[in-house]
């Protein structure tokens, strides 16, 4: 089982750990400025703003000054975070730390405020694409690519029907997200579902067409075998959408880097980090909707855009001369607010007090979310009806689900009827989850060692007085004259019973 | 109506409504003129839509006779502005503008000569706080709302009451009013609407580096404020207009039932119609002139 590692990342902490010529090279873009901008602390984008037309260093008391007394800790985040993405330059003169902005991210700041950003491709006029699909029709598309690719991830058999991903994306995926053992059926890993839950999660307070962006950072060290997945507590000061455009381009652009790590993309052609990165942010600031010509791509970008069609970011449309690409929601998630969308998306489940779980929901999705850990009977039009029971539960630890996980699951995507009630989920049924999951935790292994037939009870007082002085008595029996003693001591205990030999 | 603090955003995400002072007798005889104040203020509109994507701006222009929406960020046809492009916004901005400052001309031609040239500030003012509150009833989450006024013109006397009760209504909804004041003598108006409101009141000694006092101050946003330095409001010019002559008072008559403020002794109150007594008016005339003359 690979080692899983929890760590509260996200998408800055990957681009701070960017080289520093990388992070360089990334801020010639205006929109990566644009985007750093954004996801910065309100602190830091304040100090940002203040010295964008300042071009001496300021000295940090100076900027301390700023300040009200309560703001040090703020101020101290802030800075750091500044420092860590290298927007601010320390330089140290006469025992003062002052901060610079760094000159390219300043200049494409300043030009971005002055004369905005102007993309590197226009539209192609409506004469030329004829007719091109109405945004429902795009939001539908998009939908079924991303449900679909969810829908493989969970149940990689079950979903046949016109999944046309590429192969090696696939695998990827898997690789971090599902398991197989030999000759099974591939499972979902911990971090597999801590990965969909989170999406549920957001999708709890999104519309769906949003979804797309509100993947986790998730990045598979395949050398170290390790993977770290980013922590379900979302920093406060980054708001929703940006987080979500930063995750998700992290998540596309570090599924690329995998792509590139094994085959296609390298072998061809080696592409950069940046460029990606630079690529799926630029392309978030396209109009939704509007067909762009593929001819005004790179050769890398154009290799990258029949990947992101497959996610459904992009719809590539043929027309008599020329192919032309269509930006969906899924890409441009950010460019539509919050308000035309009106309404959230609500939460599905209900359970009762005797176990039983019932999701309004026609949802595949959910229905195989939902298996991972209950027991689905039924299944209507518009509900799905099943019971958590102690197997489905054992079934699912098993699986490295934890019961924490799915208590949070139940809570977050909790009917709104039953939203309102505190618990939303009866105390009984967590309380139980809970239990089922400390019963497999009932026998605990310690390797150890057994002693016995001491020739003397002096002999024998001696030893486990002295595995005792070192924390590795397990247990003894003294009229029997045997002990248990942990593995770590053995060599100390047998020095130390050699010594008393002689 | 004040919504309920579950529908806001818990971070940074704004929504500010600028009120633009267009006043023709203002601009004429400013120190800063008008196109190069329209490239400070849109380099700085710019600056709070990059700040967040969700961020929100609407430009109210407030001319001598009217005023109007010149520019929100959120319609359709800004759209493509969001998507990064400044000119589309730079251009729909300056055509809107520039539409109502012929129409604005328009109707000033029956206007006669020799009263304040103040702007339509109590108008703007209003249509700025409809706007939040249709935000406010929209939508399952909205931006925190705050008011920006960049004001040069003087005050007209004869709206304060229209400008108080706007104020104690964008009060009510904890809307702050920022407000900048481009003039030479200062507004006691907007001294007011910011106090009340818990704004911030500033007048730029240096009108050439106005983008750099618009970032450092009016760009804060209000979940910044609770950590920040901003300028405090060092006296506040309380001074309220008659309802008689919409004259600027410091001392005056008040109404015991509804407040109504009077320059002079009447026998009837003109809004609620209560008769005053009579007694010591004269002695309380004199007293007033006396008192009054030092002041001014």
């Amino acid at each position: 089982m690979p080692q899983v590692k929890i760590i509260a990342k996200n998408f800055m902490d990957m681009v701070a750990s960017l080289p520093a010529i990388k992070l360089d090279l990334l801020y010639r873009n205006q929109f990566i400025c644009e985007a750093i901008l954004r996801s910065l602390p309100p602190l830091a984008k304040k100090y940002v703003l203040q010295m964008l037309y300042i071009d001496i260093p300021i000295t940090s008391k100076s900027l301390q000054e700023w300040l009200l007394a309560d703001g040090s800790s703020k101020h101290k985040v802030a800075i750091d975070r500044l420092i860590q993405l290298r927007v601010f330059e320390v330089i140290d003169r006469k025992k003062e730390t002052t901060y610079k902005l760094n000159s390219t991210f300043q200049t494409n700041l300043r030009k971005h405020m002055i004369s905005g950003g102007i993309l590197p491709r226009e539209p192609i006029p409506q004469s030329v694409t004829a007719r091109l699909p109405t945004s429902e029709e795009l939001d539908a598309y998009a939908h079924e690519q991303w449900e679909c690719f969810l829908l493989q991830l969970i149940s990689s058999g079950q979903a046949k029907k016109s999944t046309s991903f590429s192969s090696s994306m696939m695998r990827i995926f898997q690789r971090g997200l599902l398991r197989q053992r030999d000759k099974e059926a591939p499972r979902l890993t911990e971090s597999g579902f801590q990965f969909l839950v989170c999406i549920m999660k957001l999708m709890a307070l999104l519309p769906l067409f949003c979804v797309c962006g509100l993947m986790d950072p998730y990045t598979d060290k395949l050398n170290e075998g390790k993977i770290e997945i980013g922590s379900l507590s979302w920093p406060l000061y980054l708001n929703w959408k940006t987080l979500m455009q930063l995750f998700f381009c992290h998540f596309v652009a570090r599924l690329f880097i995998l792509c590139s790590d094994f085959h296609v993309l390298v072998q061809e052609q080696g592409v950069d980090q940046a460029d990606l990165i630079a690529f799926l942010l630029e392309l978030s600031f396209h109009t939704p909707g509007e067909a762009y010509s593929l001819d005004t791509l790179t050769d890398d970008q154009t290799t990258m855009i029949k990947d992101l069609a497959d996610l459904g970011l992009v719809k590539l449309q043929k027309g008599r001369k020329e192919s032309w690409f269509i930006p969906t929601k899924l890409a441009t998630n950010l460019s539509v607010s919050l308000t035309d969308s009106s309404s959230r998306k609500q939460g599905f489940v209900v359970v009762e007090t005797n176990f039983r779980m019932y999701a309004y929901s026609s949802s595949k999705l959910h229905c195989e979310i939902l298996r991972l850990f209950a027991r689905v009977e039924y299944q209507l039009p518009n509900l799905i009806v099943g019971a958590i029971t102690k197997e489905s539960l054992y079934n699912a630890f098993e699986n490295g689900i934890t019961a924490e996980q799915i208590v949070t699951f139940l809570q977050q995507n909790a009917h709104p009827r039953v939203a309102e009630k505190i618990p939303s989920v009866p105390e009984n049924v967590t309380d139980q989850i809970r239990l089922w999951e400390t019963d497999l935790n009932r026998v605990e292994m310690t390797p150890a060692h057994f002693y016995d037939e001491f020739p003397s009870r002096d002999v024998f007082e001696a030893a486990s007085d002295f595995a005792r002085m070192h924390n590795g008595l397990l247990w003894e029996d003294a009229k029997k004259m045997r002990m248990v003693v942990m593995a770590e001591i053995h060599m100390l205990m047998r020095e130390h019973l050699r010594g008393q030999n002689k | 109506m004040a919504s309920a603090p579950s529908k806001l955003y818990a971070d940074d995400v704004s929504l500010v409504v600028v009120l633009l002072d267009t006043n023709p007798f203002f601009w004429s005889s400013s120190s800063l003129s008008f196109s190069q104040f329209l490239s400070h203020v849109l380099a700085f509109l710019n600056a709070i839509l990059t700040l967040n994507q969700l961020n929100q701006v609407v430009v109210i222009a407030t001319g001598y006779n009217s005023c109007d929406y010149v520019f929100d960020s959120s319609s359709d046809l800004n759209r493509s502005f969001e998507n990064g492009r400044m000119p589309v916004m730079c251009s729909s901005l300056l055509q809107k503008l520039e539409e109502f400052l012929i129409k604005d001309e328009q109707l000033s031609k029956e206007e006669p000569e020799g009263k304040i040239k103040s702007s339509l500030f109590s108008g703007s003012l209003s249509m700025a706080l409809c706007y939040i509150q249709r935000v406010f009833r929209s939508g399952a989450l909205h931006p925190h709302p705050r008011i920006l006024c960049l004001q040069g013109s003087p005050d007209g006397p004869e709206q304060y009451v229209a400008i108080m009760n706007a104020i104690f209504s964008a009060q009510r909804s904890s809307v702050p009013i920022d407000s900048c004041y481009l003039g030479s003598q200062n507004s006691a108006f907007l001294q007011q609407a910011s106090y009340i409101t818990g704004g911030v009141h500033h007048k730029p000694q240096n009108l050439d580096g106005l983008f750099q006092y618009l970032m450092t101050i009016f760009a804060t946003d209000l979940h910044s404020r609770s950590f920040i330095h901003l300028p405090k409001p060092v006296g506040v010019d309380f001074r309220a207009s008659c309802f008689c002559h919409k004259n600027t008072i410091d001392m005056g008559y008040i109404c015991s039932v509804c407040l109504s403020i009077f320059c002079k002794h009447h026998k009837k109150c003109s809004t609620c119609g209560s008769v005053f007594g009579q007694a010591q008016s004269e002695a309380a005339s004199a007293s007033d002139k006396k008192r009054k003359t030092p002041e001014t």
